[in-house]
């Protein structure tokens, strides 16, 4: 019997409130609990949702889990879950769990345009087989290509990438992580010369000040959501901001709520900067000895496909994505960026965007010059029935908390910042102005990106599962950081492709003009997921190609693909992902997976053993292909140098970058398991223990490098609950780094520097003023951070008469990502059936529409039907809808625009016009 | 339907009898209790905000409440009672394990 949706909604709210006021469980409950749970095995692991990374408890009784718990020991959530982590143990009884591979037949063969028929595990690695081995003779290893997630275990990231980039030669694997953190990833880098976050989540309970920047905290990361009101609660000076483009559930504890116009953050963050200088508050000793002033190009497009753009898009569409080539300046851009009203402004900088220097801190002071307060209350105000002179007051109590030198904090943000046409921009200006006033690396100060899924961090970013990245933060591009992975993978020099490969939605363009044939989505959702969809589902559909998803339940990629894999989920195999404040977690086998289901990292080993290494490391074409070392367009053969390794060209990839000699050492069963299974291992049957020694195999990566992890078994302590890299060895203990880049915390500053952003990717760059370089000669700056001027920019697409009202895309509490895991809950189902449409009542009024129509959303690219809701909890402003992304049923990146950051190359789901009439 | 969750704060000795009272309310649910601390969870249903605020007072104005503050708060957006799964996933709801196709996939 399940609950009734009221007494669901009864018992998260008194879940919710005990865990803001720090109360974990009833007496009655626990003594129900005690009473119930004789028979049971409870072990750790971690939340699969979002990348908070809470610890849970899983229980399991004959091979099956029965119970799962917020873990009191684990530092991140103190026992504490939300509504989704609740269900951490039904996502996997769902009734639709795939449980045998299908392949699209007719007539007992494949075919593209045929039914779903089971197959068995050796018929579908027989057609992937064929169907990459056509793909790459086709096209060489750009040919080939994985749709990867932030929701990989590190082992699986790591097993995909390594067979990607070591065997096949391809730079073609990018996550979904690239939609969700990659323009927090370039930030990171650009400004401190390393990835992810300095400070942890400890930072709350040491501030004063939260402030959100487009993250709506208490829907999306509520246990963290539950610290701050706790701390708001408990801390007489803290105080909660909200910057939003529309009124959500975490300005009800707010003290102060900014509704801003879409892309109005890029003139907040520069109007802040303005006061802290014009306030003569600049903590000079801090910015002097750590920083340095930087600008750079800004005619750098907004990330539409870069030539023969006509070809694909419909003349609609090219009304927006002709800005790719030239835009025309408009009047708060003309200010903003010191052009004028109309000029058009050629795109020059569009293929190399990254392009920055150094400049001197009177050229920054002139740069934010033009926004005062007047001109960024006009840009920004974001809700028309808000009079100009209330939000100026409330910019101005923004700036005074900012500036006042005594006040500690915390800047969160996530997608808001994230998925913007300036993504990587706004992310280094909120860095900005923690820089300027020395609030960064410090307990309660620091400006933190937090992660929407569970190992975005630890998987996508730190393993490096993207076209440009190798573990460890290195990059295939620089010749030094290849060398160091062959030598780690004992590969010939040469053998990894120095080309950066498709990012995700290149991916989609490049099935779509037919330079990818084939693909494998592992632990995501492509076909929901990506915007301006209609083109990617044709693509899939009608191109000649073969698509392969790995997924636990029928989603719409599975229903777009051509043959699909049954795929074990977690707590069905053994696992680690890596949470926002850089917590590394793991968690053992607990109960088998269904019928013949199997684990991602066991596809991608029985792959490997289908391929020679004379059928990948001989020449390979690689068109475009231009590096110092390497044959124009070509990758050479490395056949000869691989058998002076002691290698033979009749060796399998599972041979030579799995079971490794080495790799083979680690022997399964281990003790480390208590007893529990491992189905891969047991599987492969060869005796080694591949989750382990894959594990302690990528740890070379970081090990000195100020990424150090903790061997495998470290984080399988029962004491344990993840630890912080970089990770370091101090007598017999393994002791985890709270805030980097602070003497008192980082083993890695130099002693006596006190700060230190030792990072060392993009230190040496070129000096100039705002108009360009004056200088070229890269001058080096070590230890230091950057402090960027970036200006505003106008939406790419704005509402007009026809399509008059932006669209917002995001999540809501109750699901998570695409649905296919939460949608199988009951009672999160029924929390939230379906996505709706929330409409300020007067805009559905002025249309003639009311609550619960059924309505068109329609842009330039497509439409979806949906429900309308002018309530409940999302308060649009005028002129804003609100369609949340979850539900298969209403797709709505059919509608979304395919603009990215020019940068990060992460797309903007926060922003397009559409309009909204009655179905 | 609004549902607020509260914390109550009681005098640890009128624990239990706080704790009846607070159940005596209409509308009022009573779902965690602390001991040690006299701290009680409460979950409240009314009609709209300004029902939800009454309330509050209602139970502020109880003997031996110390302290009663809003904590958590969700507004029904929606009366109707949802049921069931989605439609595309209830076709094969039953014996799971002979249904391998999901008819979803070839629909």
């Amino acid at each position: 019997m399940g609950l009734t949706r009221r007494e669901f909604l009864k018992t998260s709210v008194a879940g919710a409130t005990a865990a803001t006021v720090g109360m974990s469980m009833s007496e009655t409950a626990a003594a129900a609990v005690k009473a119930s749970e004789a028979g049971w095995q409870w072990d750790k692991s971690v939340c699969r949702f979002c990348g908070t990374g809470c610890g849970i408890m899983v229980a399991t009784k004959d091979d099956r889990i029965v119970a799962t718990k917020g873990d009191p020991a684990a530092p991140v959530n103190k026992g504490l879950n939300c509504v989704k982590g609740y269900f951490n143990g039904k996502i996997n009884y769902g009734q639709d769990r795939l449980t045998q591979p299908l392949l699209r037949m007719t007539d007992g063969k494949f075919d593209k345009k045929g039914k779903f028929t089971p197959i068995s595990w050796e018929q579908a690695l027989d057609i992937m087989e064929e169907k990459m081995r056509w793909a790459l003779k086709e096209k060489g290893p750009t040919g080939i290509s994985i749709f990867g997630s932030g929701q990989y275990t590190i082992h699986e990231g790591y097993a995909a990438a390594k067979l990607m980039k070591a065997g096949f030669r391809s730079n073609n694997i990018d996550p979904n992580a690239r939609h969700c953190m990659a323009s927090a990833v370039a930030a990171f880098m650009r400004t401190f010369g390393i990835d992810e976050p300095p400070g942890n989540y400890d930072d709350i309970e040491h501030t004063d000040t939260a402030i959100l920047w487009g993250a709506n905290m208490a829907e999306m990361h509520p246990i963290l959501w539950s610290r701050i009101t706790d701390r708001r609660l408990t801390h007489k000076p803290m105080k909660v901001v909200n910057l939003t483009v529309y009124g959500n559930m975490s300005s009800d504890i707010a003290d102060l709520e900014i509704i801003f116009s879409p892309s109005g953050d890029l003139a907040i963050q520069n109007y802040i900067a303005r006061e802290i200088v014009k306030r003569d508050v600049v903590d000079w000793d801090f910015v002097r000895k750590h920083t340095i002033f930087a600008t750079g190009v800004t005619d750098i497009g907004y990330g539409f496909r870069p030539v023969n753009a006509e070809k694909f898009h419909t003349a609609a569409e090219m009304e927006i994505v002709k800005n790719e080539k030239a835009h025309v300046i408009d009047k708060y851009e003309a200010i903003a960026q010191r052009r004028t009203e109309g000029e058009v402004v050629e795109q020059k900088n569009a293929a190399n965007p990254v392009r920055h220097w150094h400049i001197r801190f009177d050229d920054f002071k002139t740069a934010l010059e033009p926004y005062t307060l007047d001109f960024v209350a006009e840009v920004a105000k974001g809700d028309p029935d808000e009079s100009i002179e209330d939000f100026k007051a409330k910019l101005q109590q923004l700036a005074d908390l900012y500036c006042d030198r005594n006040r500690k904090i915390v800047s969160y943000w996530t997608m808001g910042f994230n998925q913007h046409q300036r993504g990587t921009w706004v992310n280094e200006q909120c860095y900005m102005n923690h820089l300027l006033m020395g609030r960064m690396s410090k307990p309660g100060d620091g400006a933190f990106s937090l992660t929407g899924q569970p190992s975005a961090c630890g998987t996508a970013r730190e393993v490096g599962t993207f076209a440009h990245r190798l573990p460890a933060d290195m990059v295939v591009d620089i010749k030094k950081h290849r060398d160091m992975a062959e030598k780690i993978w004992k590969l010939p020099e040469n053998t990894i492709n120095p080309r950066v490969g498709s990012h995700y939605l290149k991916i989609m363009r490049d099935l779509e003009d037919g330079q990818i044939l084939f693909n494998w989505v592992q632990v995501n959702n492509p076909w929901q997921n990506t915007s301006n969809l209609n083109h990617w589902i044709k693509a899939a559909r009608e191109m000649n190609n073969f698509i392969v998803c790995s997924d636990a339940y029928p989603s719409v990629s599975a229903k777009v693909a051509d043959l699909v894999l049954p795929a074990a989920m977690i707590n069905e195999k053994w696992g680690a992902y890596g949470n926002a404040e850089r917590r590394t977690q793991v968690w053992r086998q607990q109960v088998k997976p269904p019928g013949q289901a199997r684990g991602d990292l066991w596809m991608i080993l029985e792959l490997s053993k289908r391929f020679k290494l004379k059928d990948v490391w001989g020449e390979q074409p690689v068109p475009g292909l231009k590096a110092e070392g390497f044959p124009d367009g070509k990758l050479p053969s490395v056949l000869d140098a691989a058998v002076k390794m002691g290698y033979n060209p009749e060796m399998t990839l599972y041979e030579v970058l799995f079971a490794t000699p080495e790799n083979k050492k680690v022997k399964w069963p281990d003790r480390i398991a208590k007893g529990r299974g491992n189905h891969i291992a047991e599987l492969l049957g060869d005796g080694w223990f591949p989750e382990k020694a894959l594990f302690e195999e990528y740890r070379q990566f970081g090990v000195g490098k100020a990424h150090d992890l903790a061997p495998f078994d470290v984080y399988h302590d029962d004491k344990v609950r993840g630890l912080k890299w970089p990770v370091v060895r101090r007598g017999n203990r393994w002791v985890e780094t709270g805030w980097r880049f602070n003497e008192q915390y980082d083993p890695y500053v130099t002693k006596g520097a006190g700060f230190e952003f030792y990072g060392d990717f993009a230190k040496a760059i070129p000096t100039g003023n705002l108009d360009g370089v004056t200088d070229p000669k890269p001058v080096p700056l070590p230890g230091k951070a950057k402090i960027f001027f970036w200006p505003y920019v106008s939406p790419v697409e704005k509402p007009d008469a026809n399509y008059d009202m932006w669209l917002c895309t995001g999540r809501v509490l109750e699901h998570w990502h695409s649905g296919t895991m939460t949608r199988r809950v009951p009672e999160l189902h029924r929390a939230v059936p379906a996505a709706v449409c929330w409409i300020h009542p007067k805009d559905a009024e002025a249309k003639g529409l009311k609550r619960n129509d059924l309505v068109w959303v329609e842009s330039r690219r497509g439409k979806i039907k949906v429900r309308l809701e002018t309530g409940g909890r999302n308060k649009m402003p005028r002129g804003m809808v609100y369609v949340p992304w979850f539900d298969e049923g209403v797709l709505i990146n059919k509608v979304t625009l395919d603009a990215t950051c020019p940068i990060s190359k992460e797309t903007d789901f926060k922003k397009c016009s559409v309009k909204v009439y009655k179905a | 339907m609004n549902l607020s969750g509260v914390l109550v704060v009681a005098k640890p000795e009128w624990r239990e009898q706080v704790v009846e009272s607070l159940n005596a309310l209409e509308g009022v649910e009573v779902h965690q209790v602390d001991a040690d601390t006299g701290r009680i969870v409460v979950v409240q249903e009314a009609a709209d905000i300004h029902a939800e605020i009454d309330g509050l007072k209602r139970i502020k104005a109880l003997p031996h409440v110390i302290m009663a503050e809003m904590v958590y708060h969700y507004i029904g957006e929606d009366d109707k009672v949802y049921e069931g799964l989605p439609a595309e996933l209830q076709d094969d709801r039953e014996g799971s394990d002979a249904c391998v196709v999901p008819p979803y996939l070839n629909s």
